[in-house]
């Protein structure tokens, strides 16, 4: 396969494949198997888009420091989400990707989820939160040069990924339950699920108020200094 | 022929004009002990360092390094990982994995071996070791002195034909460090393995090493023998107090004698040097203050309902304007004691007061504001700003007993050991505490820091300030302490003024107790020694 | 130690996918049976003491569960009775009752591959897609523990400094915000190190292997074999359509057609694998104690 030269192209294909072809396939999905049951063909999806990510990560080369501060970062993330209410783990994420690039945001977010799940339970929900949370990183990554410059985008971007979690996971919560979409079940969901998610936006905002300068200087001064 | 040859190295670290080594040069044969001395900016670390290619730091090198008559840095990327290893000061840091097993292996899994010869080669180590009990646990469940056992495995599994050790036991209490010490010297000893180490315990490492290297300024002071070679450097003043107590006693005497490294030798030249020797040292009782800093009666304490009582009716007390130091092992429950006393955990039964008033009845942090504070284990536990300047802002340093204005600009972390331990002493006395406990203080210091620390703390304490250490450091405790007192399974079994409490333990003791007490008793340390001695030399 | 805990974490990994998979798929009422009776069959068995609290709330969850559907979902032509103006029919509730079945015996499943798949476990299924994820997973799994236990040592640090000016909720976040930043400070500088000791240990000069105390052994290929033959039945099955089940807007009856009977027999099986697997274990046990 010939590699894609143009850095336009290949940006915008990395983008499209998580946000557009992976809900087009579970729409796609979806009208295949009308009868019912999205949650496992989502669930595959899942997955499948998280081992498919790890495969491309293997052939990558990764330099031994960057791969033990990602580890670092992924570990003090999962310590993190045992903080009750205020959990810096979407902060954490957001800022390894900023930082540390796109890739590096995936695998912070994915592999808390995964890990964190022995603590928390592992259950059909644990592919989907390591996608959310992967994507959170990501995306962080792909806008890194603008999220660093304004602090007000930054948070912009904290309360869009809160929210946006939790909208994800209850859309997952629904049709797991129901076996399709259902609206207003939906919207109950959305609404009890409310103080979870003031609480994703408040601490996502807090922390990130908080972290991005001195965890930027932290950062920097291991670019500088170790060349990372 | 020679195994490792260092021929004039010079290295200057990229963005600094002073070299850090200069002209070094030496050779050592396959089987050979080194150990490396110098102290803290000597260029040791940087020089051991350049042993091993892997680990080069950013810089200008001159010279050659060579392995087997090839330059290391020419080394095949898997022979220099296999047939070099290091072992670094924190095991905490040199680990990877987050199984023993799996620790063990990593090495041969980057070399790529197959999982049978991998099975093989981990079985092997983990015989050799004695790692089979612990074989399946998880790193964090180990002691301190089986992670630093594991780290020196997994590099031992490589098989590596030159051992390269960076402080490995300065993080240990002295019987794992023993132990740990011991253990390298079996490798030496049977496996025929060259080891270089760099080591501050020296009364344990240097009768058992063939060859010194003494490094001043980034040069090589001296290189030879053991035994001559630490003869000879008892002539110098700034490497005497790296030597073992007999060296150091034997210095301060001009004595036709041989030089003693162990405490037996030492025993042998006092009896060869001196005569007439009386029972025992006079000491002069010590009054001390009526007003009690800190006082434990019959306190009772344990982590969790279900567990043992980890303290069981412990009762002490420090005067005010005193400094008590706190002996004993690992698990005598001394370092609970000190979250007790530092109102950090409370206990179930007995009182605790501070001051003359009960730890419960300060409230609102008062305990801590201009009254109690400890100097964590750990100087990096308090560091959260990026340079000493920020550390530091707002804190009145003019009163202090030390300087650090010097170094104002560089980060905490590129701070060595010594110079950590004093900024964070730095920040636990900007709360001007009247109370100051240091927690293993020594931990990890050379001996020049130690007695430049000693005396911070005695200058502490003509400031007014009442001192506890709870330490495993006998020489230090010997040094600085007024009274003493041993800890033993959560009960405090004897406390005594230092000398008297040296004097009378026979096997808890100082060096030059061990050495002197079947002729004199009450001698702890060399000064001590040499004060009552002179008067007594045998005429020839 | 259990038996179905013993075979190849790849073996046990397929067999969940396979078991909790086809529950979730599955809207037939017997299948969803099935699962329920096998999952919670090998979870009793595997922890043995009473686990009267999981039981308890799983029970409640599945009331509640059922009981949700009717009434938001007013399709169904039986109307039991009215609320609130919207009828509340019994294939709505029979809907409820399947999903909650599927939920449930989805928990139960999980509960049991938690606890056999340990942490050592899934750092080998990492390994077998990627060696370095698996390095990564491995890495993050020994920091977890080292990093609590920093953070309680700089909590205990910064307290006994006095840094706590008082005793308030403000000054106590202010407080816990430096401990995390210390951490990260302290995390970054520490790992510096950690990936020097892996350079010096060979890492990254080659290509790794990735070693692991874990076997494919006969067995192992046998419960494989088992799980992927009688899963295929019952996902060929569905997918032609024999199994397929309408709850709207009257629920369909049960016929046992020949196709149903052998999806139920292999699926059947398939649930009952480990459980069988832990009895024949306990029985093999008893006879040889009795030879001894």
């Amino acid at each position: 396969m010939r590699p894609i030269k143009n850095p336009r192209l290949r940006k915008l294909i990395r983008f499209a494949v998580p946000w557009v072809l992976m809900p087009g396939l579970v729409a796609l999905g979806i009208a295949v198997f009308h009868e019912k049951r999205y949650a496992f063909i989502s669930l595959c999806l899942a997955v499948l888009s998280v081992v498919l990510f790890a495969s491309g990560f293997d052939k990558k080369k990764t330099g031994t420091r960057r791969l033990v501060i990602v580890s670092v970062l992924t570990a003090l993330s999962i310590v993190g989400r045992f903080i009750p209410f205020f959990k810096p783990v979407t902060a954490l994420t957001v800022l390894t990707g900023m930082y540390l690039g796109a890739e590096s945001g995936f695998l912070t977010g994915s592999l808390t989820a995964a890990l964190s799940n022995f603590y928390f339970g592992q259950g059909p929900w644990t592919p989907f939160q390591m996608l959310s949370w992967g994507m959170i990183g990501f995306v962080a990554g792909l806008l890194a040069s603008p999220l660093k410059k304004s602090r007000i985008l930054l948070l912009v971007y904290g309360v869009f990924a809160g929210v946006l979690y939790s909208f994800i996971m209850d859309i997952w919560t629904v049709v797991w339950y129901n076996g399709s979409f259902h609206l207003s079940l939906y919207l109950t969901a959305l609404v009890s699920a409310v103080p979870y998610t003031v609480s994703y936006v408040l601490s996502n905002v807090f922390f990130l108020l908080l972290f991005a300068r001195p965890f930027g200087e932290k950062l920097e001064r291991m670019r500088v200094k170790y060349g990372v | 022929m020679a195994i490792l040859e260092i021929k004039d190295v010079s290295f200057t670290y990229s963005g600094q004009n002073h070299p850090a080594l200069s002209g070094v040069s030496f050779s050592l044969e396959k089987g050979d002990f080194a150990l490396l001395c110098g102290a803290t900016g000597s260029g040791k670390s940087t020089l051991l360092k350049l042993l091993k290619k892997e680990l080069t730091p950013l810089g200008e090198l001159k010279g050659r390094v060579e392995y087997g008559g090839q330059s290391v840095y020419e080394l095949p990327d898997a022979v220099s990982a296999s047939c070099i290893g290091f072992v670094m000061q924190k095991s905490e840091q040199q680990i990877v994995t987050d199984k023993v097993w799996h620790e063990l292996a990593f090495g041969l899994e980057n070399l790529g071996l197959s999982s049978a010869e991998i099975r093989r080669r981990v079985a092997e180590m983990a015989c050799f070791f004695g790692i089979e009990s612990w074989f399946d646990k998880r790193v964090s469940e180990l002691s301190g002195g089986q992670k630093q056992l594991l780290s020196l495995a997994a590099v031992m599994v490589m098989q590596p034909d030159i051992l390269l050790l960076d402080e490995p036991t300065s993080q240990l209490d002295p019987i794992a460090a023993g132990e740990f010490i011991s253990t390298v010297a079996k490798l030496n000893r049977e496996l025929s393995l060259t080891v270089v180490m760099i080591e501050h315990r020296l009364e344990e490492a240097l009768p058992i090493s063939q060859k010194l290297i003494a490094l001043r300024e980034g040069r090589v002071y001296a290189f030879g023998e053991t035994r001559k070679t630490a003869c000879a450097l008892q002539k110098d003043s700034e490497f005497l107090p790296y030597l073992p107590a007999a060296v150091r006693l034997h210095a301060r005497f001009d004595t036709p004698l041989p030089c003693p490294l162990t405490v037996n030798e030492g025993r042998r030249f006092i009896e060869a040097a001196f005569d007439a020797l009386p029972p025992a040292a006079e000491i002069s009782p010590r009054v001390h203050a009526e007003g009690k800093a800190l006082e434990f009666k019959n306190v009772y304490f344990r982590y969790a309902q279900k567990l043992p009582d980890v303290l069981r009716g412990t009762s002490f007390t420090l005067y005010e304007n005193e400094i008590l130091c706190v002996l004993g092992g690992n698990g005598s429950g001394k370092s609970t004691m000190l979250r007790i006393a530092s109102g950090l955990s409370k206990p179930y039964a007995g009182h605790v007061s501070v001051f003359g008033k009960r730890i419960r009845d300060y409230k609102n942090q008062d305990l801590y504001k201009n009254c109690v504070a400890l100097l964590p284990q750990d100087a990096q536990t308090v560091f959260l700003r990026n340079s000493v300047r920020e550390e530091l802002k707002g804190v009145d340093t003019s009163a202090f007993p030390f300087d650090l204005t010097e170094l104002y600009d560089m980060h905490p972390y590129d701070l060595s050991g010594g110079q950590q331990q004093l900024l964070a002493l730095a920040k636990v006395l900007s709360q001007k505490p009247r109370l100051l406990m240091l927690d293993e203080p020594t931990k990890g210091l050379d001996a020049n820091t130690k007695a430049q620390f000693a005396n911070i703390v005695r200058q502490l304490r003509q400031g007014g300030a009442s001192v506890l250490i709870v330490t495993h450091d006998v020489e230090f405790a010997a040094e600085v302490a007024d009274r003493c007192a041993l800890f033993f399974l959560g009960e405090v079994v004897s406390s005594d003024e230092t000398r008297a409490f040296f004097g009378t333990n026979s096997f808890y003791t100082t060096a030059v107790s061990r050495m002197t007490r079947d002729r004199v008793a009450n001698l702890s340390t060399v000064d001590q020694a040499c004060a009552l001695l002179k008067d007594h030399r045998r005429r020839a | 130690m259990n038996a179905f805990d013993e075979f190849n974490p790849l073996s046990v990994f397929v067999y969940f996918l396979a078991a909790a998979g086809i529950a979730m798929f599955a809207s037939d009422p017997v299948l969803l049976s099935l699962s329920m009776l096998g999952s919670v069959l090998l979870y009793c068995i595997r922890t043995r003491s009473s686990q009267r609290g999981t039981h308890l709330f799983s029970l409640m969850l599945f009331i509640g569960l059922s009981l949700i559907n009717p009434l938001f979902q007013h399709n169904g032509v039986t109307v039991l009775f009215v609320l609130n103006d919207n009828p509340v029919t019994l294939e709505a509730l029979l809907y409820g009752i399947s999903a909650a079945a599927m939920i449930v015996s989805v928990l139960y499943w999980f509960r049991s591959f938690s606890a056999i798949i340990t942490s050592d476990k899934l750092l080998y299924l990492f390994g077998l897609v990627s060696s370095k994820l698996a390095l990564l997973v491995s890495m993050a799994l020994r920091y977890v523990p080292l990093f609590k236990a920093q953070a309680k040592n700089v909590d205990a640090a910064q307290r006994a400094m006095g840094q706590y000016r008082e005793d308030n909720v403000i000054d106590a976040i202010r407080l816990k915000l430096s401990v995390f930043s210390i951490m990260v400070s302290w995390a970054l500088e520490n790992g510096i190190v950690t990936a020097d000791s892996m350079a010096a240990r060979g890492y990254g000069i080659g290509k790794r292997t990735c070693f692991s105390p874990y076997r494919f052994r006969g067995k192992d290929a046998l419960l494989t074999i088992l799980t992927l033959l009688s899963g295929a039945a019952v996902c060929i099955l569905m997918g032609l359509g024999h199994l397929d089940f309408n709850y709207y807007p009257a629920t369909d009856p049960l016929l046992f057609t020949p196709a149903r009977a052998a999806a139920y027999g292999a699926y059947l099986l398939l649930c009952l694998l480990p459980s069988l697997i832990e009895i024949g274990d306990a029985l093999k046990w008893q006879y040889l104690r009795s030879k001894m």
